[in-house]
């Protein structure tokens, strides 16, 4: 028997607390990105050179060095310029940085697939153009990259574990850990694989839901029919 | 109410626009027809500065809209609110696909003009009914018809009470037998005075609603007068050419009667007769 139940069972609670931190990363990571960026797609589309071009190496830079080299070079490099960060902060940073950038890419594609007779309608109407971004063609694009950004936060699920180089106490961190004092590699790490699996896999199941459910379009709510009607409605279908 | 001065505008090679003027009075209906990209779609975004000109000027209500005296172009603001008096309706509708219809009618009111919010629902609401789509008011765009989604955007233009209203080919996306009860709404803003600027190639609403049509070709007005005298006596060669070209069309493509009463008199009772 290469898989050790007894030293998994001993393994589950301290790997626990490591998925915990993994989950906790991926959220605070996740929320953080969504938002900006929002904003570093809109940066990048600025009446303001300056800022285009500031946002612009940013994303080029991150989109063209590994995610590994730049949370090194956050966590190690840094403090030699009088920047410390404790690791889960530094893996914040580093990660936030990293996925925003690309979440920017996938917002702009969104912008770009609204219609432009959107933006024409909107003006008509008399909207500003900072009005006509938030309240026709944002609503609508976010819409659209949705299935995009569920990706990516899957992404970033897995991305974490390269934390565990800049020693965050994340699940791949206490795997290694445990399993370097007990010499279980199979066991401990088939957990670890598990563990991984058991977050990821309904994760990518939930973005696939969501994507089907969007393709249906705009329609209204069926909340608003009394109950019944739905009901009746189902079985003559 | 609206003039336009010399207008030019030309994207990349292709001049669009050429030595463009124009008056529309107020409530005064001008029907703007010619071939496509002869620059009537152009000239009506021009006057509301979706399309801003690269020469000549836009006056609303004597006033220079869009630019100041010198050309320089005035704030975005300003632009946006000189807008919001002139509605826009358009060829594909636009409607907004995320917000129901009513949320559509209140668009702009809600987003532009800071109004109460209970006063702008009861005009959207009245709005709704006028157009004759009241019991769609929960539903969102994609579950109308083209003629309904239409009509639609001719109320969530009006909502913002415009002065006059732009109608850039309104029926020209429209299954044949949904133009009518577009035309119907059009008609009622003829009836109510509304000041309108038409592109369209229904020759007979032309003939029965228009103060004055514009025949445009490569850019250039051709010809203008009533109705009466453009149809029945053209001056220019083209005119003539354009004018039976799109008749026996419409001829060919005339749709079904349908039970519509309003729909069977628009038909049949003004017959255009060429020399």
């Amino acid at each position: 028997m290469f898989f050790n139940p007894e030293l998994a069972l001993d393994a589950l609670s301290t790997l626990s607390l490591g998925l915990l931190v993994t989950i906790l990363l991926t959220l605070a990571c996740g929320f953080t990105s969504l938002i900006l960026g929002i904003f570093v797609a809109l940066a990048r589309m600025s009446r303001f050179w300056l800022l285009r071009i500031v946002v612009n190496g940013y994303v080029q830079l991150m989109r063209s060095t590994p995610l590994l080299i730049q949370l090194i070079y956050i966590y190690f490099a840094l403090p030699f310029i009088g920047i410390r960060l404790d690791p889960f902060l530094a893996a914040y940073v580093g990660l936030s940085l990293h996925v925003s950038a690309y979440l920017a890419e996938v917002y702009r594609g969104g912008i770009e697939a609204v219609p432009k007779g959107q933006t024409d309608a909107s003006a008509a109407l008399g909207m500003r153009p900072s009005v006509i971004m938030a309240r026709v063609v944002l609503p609508q694009a976010i819409r659209i990259v949705i299935p995009s950004l569920g990706n990516y936060m899957v992404s970033l699920f897995k991305d974490t574990s390269l934390a565990a180089v800049i020693t965050v106490q994340e699940l791949l961190f206490r795997g290694q850990i445990f399993a370097a004092r007990t010499y279980d590699y199979f066991t401990i790490y088939t957990l670890v694989f598990a563990m991984y699996f058991a977050i990821g896999y309904p994760a990518i199941r939930l973005v696939i839901y969501i994507e089907k459910k969007l393709k249906r379009g705009y329609t209204a709510k069926l909340a608003e029919k009394p109950a019944r009607d739905i009901a009746v409605m189902e079985e003559t279908k | 109410m609206i003039e336009v001065r010399g207008i030019y505008k030309r994207f990349d090679d292709n001049e669009v626009l050429t030595d463009i003027s124009l008056t529309i009075n107020e409530g005064e209906v001008v029907a703007i027809i010619g071939p496509s990209g002869s620059g009537k779609s152009t000239l009506l975004r021009c006057i509301n500065y979706l399309e801003p000109p690269d020469k000549g000027d836009v006056l609303i209500d004597g006033e220079l809209a869009y630019r100041d005296f010198k050309g320089k172009e005035l704030s975005k603001a300003k632009i946006a609110s000189t807008r919001s008096t002139v509605g826009m309706v358009f060829q594909h509708f636009d409607l907004f696909p995320h917000m129901t219809v009513l949320d559509n009618v209140c668009s702009g009111p809600r987003f532009v003009s800071k109004v109460d919010k209970a006063e702008y629902q009861q005009r959207a609401k009245k709005l709704l009914e006028r157009v004759g789509v009241a019991e769609k008011q929960d539903q969102y765009p994609g579950q109308l018809s083209g003629g309904q989604q239409q009509r639609v955007a001719i109320a969530r233009s009006l909502a913002m009470e415009p002065a006059a209203m732009l109608f850039d080919e309104p029926t020209s996306s429209l299954d044949p037998e949904l133009v009518g009860e577009v035309l119907s709404v059009m008609r009622q803003l003829v009836d109510d005075g509304m000041t309108m600027a038409v592109v369209t190639h229904e020759m007979g609403f032309v003939r029965q609603v228009a103060d004055r049509v514009i025949f445009m070709d490569c850019g250039k007005i051709v010809e203008e007068g009533t109705p009466e005298a453009l149809f029945t006596n053209p001056q220019h060669e083209r005119t003539r050419a354009f004018l039976s070209a799109i008749l026996s069309h419409t001829e060919r493509t005339k749709p079904e009667p349908t039970s519509d009463p309003q729909t069977i008199v628009e038909e049949s009772s003004y017959p255009i007769v060429l020399p």
